[in-house]
């Protein structure tokens, strides 16, 4: 018998065949020098897929390539890329509640102002430009908007003795207490049915038509304690909610999916991109049975995205060319004609078009019109850089409040006490 | 087949570690490299995005010991452990058991036990988000069939965790029987022949025959099964549908150690506390191994 | 014929049954939901009857996503994964259990003390070690890290201590077998059906992996559950659209399972003779 010892190397061999394998079948194929290549990265629809052939066919050099992940694992996932300063795309959209604790990274996103953005400036509505920049240094351009309405059910509204046409509903509500008021009256004559959504959107309606909030627009300094904006915001929908005159879900899970369906409430504050959310779960069986008013305070946004270019990308002049024109208003129009998508720019939202967009599902009502007044009114308000860390312990004080667990004299300190204690 | 003595004794000293050494290699870049790091990290005032702040001692620690939520944490972990750990292991067991005899179309049975563990994970989080519905779930329904109010499972700790363990039992049972059901081929034909001469009933049988003979398959899945349903995380995440990714619910009702290292370190962006939580939560892990380890090895006789 | 021999009665079968329906349930149902759309979530009961949507639920999936190539990853890795593990740890196995060698006992105890460090651990530092080697993106990302585990080798060592004749070994050392020549023709015969099991099982789990590859690849080359969060992209979620892409996602495992299920039935005639200690 002769030695033998090729069955161990077979093993090495194969082992390390595998790995070569799976490397060259992932492998890029080498680009010409002149090439671009460009990754767009987003969440949802952001209805880029058209734009992006249209604009390689206007600039036969570059390849654009789009990424999309969900909402919470594409904003996780950004935090991870900049922190280890690889594997970001070329151009990131970045959702207005995680932006302002980018502006504690400035040095990682390109500066946009270096490339001329400040000449954009007058494209956008003053608030929404403010939301995306820093002192001087540009960060990001925006996308659309959360444009706030208040999206109601007329059927249940009218069951409850209460006028179901858009103007008259609007009248009885132009401020939050009226429509406290109106949700008491509601909850009297029809107990079963329940008035909001949750305490949270209305609380989150409220503090957004703010000009400042958890943090001072001075300092950045928290002065939740002290601000009667958020104290106000907190206990009436606290109030509400503690009656039981909310369903307790919150909007993109699943319960809320099963009460928008069963018709398990009466009014919610949505913002232009929850109507498709809301026509995907009532289903056929409610069409028509919806309706789009004014919200109580006439203004508000909740959303609404900015495209960034982060720094470790290859091709940082490339990039902002292509968010400067994805951006623009002949493009931010296409996309509102194709996907609904709400546009952030005056010149755009206020065009004809837009505003004579009526919504079959929502009883044709005229939502560009809508949307486009609410935004129109709206003021800038400051989000603090350490917002994001804050804002849930309010959201959490809220839920609790509407399980009963606490009462909004307790839960208020007690949010007040978590929020500092996270702060530290 | 021939060969020299030199050749021979080199062979039998030096194959044996050419053996061995691949798994150590891989263990030393991915897993024990990764180990220090997060230590080193743990030290430091480590922003997740800027970066390092410079040493800081055991200030993340003393923090964290001194963090109520972290103690909050720590009894929902070892609750929910214990709640799915105790009945899933002896269902395992006992599902094993039942499949370790000739069935007909026992191929079938077993793959029908093996497939919650395949069932994507997005898929169980809403699958179970419906079962345990406040207002339209399949269990508060079942529930008021015998006349009980529905539960808001999510709202109280008991609730939830009862949820939660729910989910990780049928995630993982049929995993481990599975286990335990190819240990329990391995056992000799000869005591089961033994033991029915002395007229054992089937219940006799299992305890001191079957389980005794798979022993150390016990142990190791047992240490196993305390290390990852320490790290719990996909299941308790997937419960919370208010949206708020890794709370755990409105009081931090089933938030387990996992899902507060996710919150500050990529939710916070403080990756030195993160660091800190993910050395205790090891430490934690290593203890309780070891002393379930130690018990298995104490309430389970060996036949060998 | 041994007690577990015996035919198994109305009772075990009932009790299987049960199992087997709680198991199923929630694929059943997950199936239903993609043969309906969305609003089927939002349903008093839950819906047990399938709908006629799944045509388009399906064109939907792999318009959304390119599930083909998605599939073909996860085939890749998971079989890559698998393929190592159960080569890498036969041989660590078989080493553990039956050679000796100064220092065994000892690492052997570091096997097991490595299988308590938990996986979510050092997520940051590893992303940064697959960085620096340039894995971003790429499937070598989710393979590498995974090519051996603790368990594995923990799986084929007791395979080896009970299958693999000890003096059966010593015999063909003594003859002047070279050491692996020895694992080729006298333990792997015996091991088959545990390496057959440990097969499964890495497979299954690599398969159902999403934490790491979900934080470690995008859509490049993306994994099936990498797609499917994808498929949840946006401000809120498509249920049925992503119910269906899960139950195309476990297609693949169910095949392998029939393939290699017959493993797990007690196999009687196994290689070698049977040690009775």
């Amino acid at each position: 018998m002769t030695v033998s010892r090729v069955p161990v190397s077979i093993f090495v061999v194969l082992a390390a065949l595998s790995l070569v394998v799976s490397g060259c079948s992932s492998a890029a194929p080498a680009a010409s020098a002149a090439d671009v290549d460009l990754t767009v990265a987003t969440f949802g629809e952001f209805g880029y897929g058209p734009l992006f052939a249209e604009y390689e066919q206007a600039h036969p050099n570059v390849h654009v390539k789009g990424r999309v992940t969900d909402f919470d694992t594409h904003h996780k996932g950004l935090a991870t890329q900049l922190a280890t300063g690889r594997g970001a795309a070329d151009v990131v959209a970045i959702e207005e509640q995680y932006l302002p604790t980018y502006r504690q990274s400035l040095d990682k996103f390109v500066d946009l102002a270096t490339y001329g953005a400040k000449d954009l400036q007058n494209q956008w509505a003053p608030w929404k430009w403010a939301q995306g920049v820093s002192g001087d240094h540009v960060l990001g351009l925006g996308t659309d908007m959360g444009s706030l309405a208040l999206c109601y059910r007329r059927d249940l509204i009218a069951a409850a003795g209460l006028p179901a046409d858009r103007a008259a509903l609007a009248k009885l509500m132009p401020t939050w207490q009226a429509y406290a008021d109106v949700a008491e009256r509601f909850a009297k004559a029809t107990p079963d049915v329940k008035f909001a959504d949750s305490a949270g959107t209305i609380y989150t309606a409220m503090l957004n038509q703010a000009p400042e909030n958890y943090f001072s627009q001075v300092d950045d300094s928290f002065i939740a304690d002290r601000n009667p904006n958020v104290r106000n915001a907190f206990y009436l929908a606290g109030g509400i909610g503690a009656k039981g005159e909310t369903a307790g879900v919150t909007p993109y899970t699943q319960p809320w999916t099963v009460a928008i369906k069963q018709g398990s409430f009466a009014t919610i504050a949505c913002p232009a991109w929850l109507l498709t959310q809301i026509r995907e779960a009532g289903g056929a069986e409610n069409s028509g049975k919806w309706d789009v008013t004014t919200i109580p305070g006439a203004s508000g946004n909740q959303g609404g995205s900015f495209l960034t270019v982060p720094k470790q990308g290859k091709h940082p002049k490339e990039a902002y060319e292509l968010a400067r024109w994805l951006t623009a208003p002949e493009q931010q129009k296409k996309l509102f004609l194709s996907a609904g998508i709400l546009p952030s720019e005056p010149a755009v939202y206020k065009d004809p078009q837009v505003v004579a967009k009526t919504d079959p599902y929502f009883s044709d009502a005229p939502v560009g019109q809508l949307f486009a007044a609410s935004a129109d009114t709206l003021r800038p308000n400051y989000r603090g850089l350490r917002d994001a860390d804050v804002r849930p312990e309010f959201g959490r004080a809220l839920g609790r409040i509407e399980q009963q667990k606490q009462t909004v004299e307790v839960a208020w300190p007690d949010a007040l006490q978590q929020a500092r204690g996270v702060l530290k | 087949m021939l060969r020299g003595p030199w050749l021979a004794r080199a062979d039998r000293r030096v194959t044996p570690i050419l053996f061995v050494a691949p798994f150590f290699l891989i263990f030393l870049v991915f897993g024990l490299f990764p180990l220090l790091y997060t230590a080193w990290i743990s030290l430091r005032d480590w922003q997740l995005i800027n970066g390092d702040g410079g040493f800081v001692g055991l200030v993340n620690y003393t923090k964290l010991f001194a963090d109520p939520n972290f103690y909050n944490a720590l009894v929902n972990t070892v609750g929910i452990f214990l709640l799915a750990a105790i009945p899933g292991m002896l269902a395992s067991l006992g599902i094993a058991a039942l499949l370790n005899r000739p069935l007909r179309g026992a191929t079938w049975w077993r793959t029908g036990v093996l497939l919650p563990n395949v069932v994507s994970v997005a898929a169980v989080g809403l699958v179970f988000g419906q079962l345990f519905g406040r207002d339209y779930g399949v269990v508060n329904w079942a529930l008021g069939l015998v006349g009980v109010d529905p539960v808001d499972w999510q709202a109280s700790t008991w609730s939830s965790h009862l949820a939660v363990a729910s989910m990780v039992m049928w995630r993982w049972t049929g995993y481990n029987a599975l286990i335990y059901l190819s240990a329990m081929q391995a056992v000799p034909d000869e005591r089961y022949e033994a033991a029915e001469l002395d007229g054992a009933s089937r219940w006799r049988t299992l305890w001191s025959i079957t389980v005794p003979g798979i022993r150390p398959t016990l142990v190791f899945t047992v240490v196993t099964a305390t290390v990852s349903g320490l790290q719990l995380f996909a299941e308790p995440q997937l419960f919370d549908t208010s949206g708020v990714a890794g709370t755990g619910g409105s009081d931090r009702q089933f938030q387990t150690l996992t899902m507060y290292l996710y919150e500050k370190g990529i939710g916070h962006y403080d990756a030195g506390y993160a660091a800190a939580i993910a050395w205790v939560l090891f430490v934690i892990c290593a203890v309780f191994a070891l002393v379930n380890f130690r018990l298995v090895r104490r309430f389970v006789g060996h036949t060998r | 014929m041994t007690v577990s021999g015996r035919r198994p009665g109305p009772i075990v079968y009932g009790a299987l049954a049960v199992v087997l329906a709680v198991s199923i349930f929630p694929l059943y149902w997950s199936f239903v939901v993609s043969t309906r759309d969305n609003s089927a979530i939002g349903e008093k009961s839950p819906v047990l009857l399938p709908g006629g949507n799944l045509l388009a639920n399906l064109r939907a999936v792999f318009d959304t996503v390119d599930f083909w190539s998605a599939i073909g990853n996860s085939l890749i890795v998971s079989g890559t994964v698998m393929v190592s593990n159960v080569v890498l740890s036969s041989l660590a196995g078989f080493a553990f259990a039956r050679l000796r060698f100064p220092g065994r006992n000892s690492l052997f105890l570091l096997v097991v003390g490595s299988a308590m460090v938990p996986a979510q651990l050092g997520v940051i530092p590893l992303y940064i070690v697959v960085g620096d080697l340039g894995w971003y993106g790429r499937l070598e990302a989710v393979i590498v890290p995974g090519l051996i585990g603790a368990f594995s080798v923990f799986w084929m060592r007791q395979a080896c201590e009970e299958a693999v004749p000890g003096e059966l070994v010593d015999a063909a050392t003594v003859d002047g077998c070279s050491l692996a020549r020895t694992f080729w023709h006298v333990a792997v015969p015996s091991i088959r059906p545990q390496a057959a099991v440990l097969a499964m099982l890495t497979f299954m789990t690599t398969w159902n992996d999403f934490f790491w590859p979900l934080i470690v690849l995008n859509n490049d080359s993306p994994t099936v559950q990498v797609a499917l969060s994808q498929l949840a992209s946006g401000y809120y979620t498509d249920y049925a659209l992503v119910l269906t892409g899960a139950t195309v996602a476990v297609l693949p495992v169910i095949a392998l399972f029939l393939l290699l299920g017959r493993y797990l039935v007690r196999n009687l005639v196994s290689g070698g003779a049977r040690t009775f200690t």
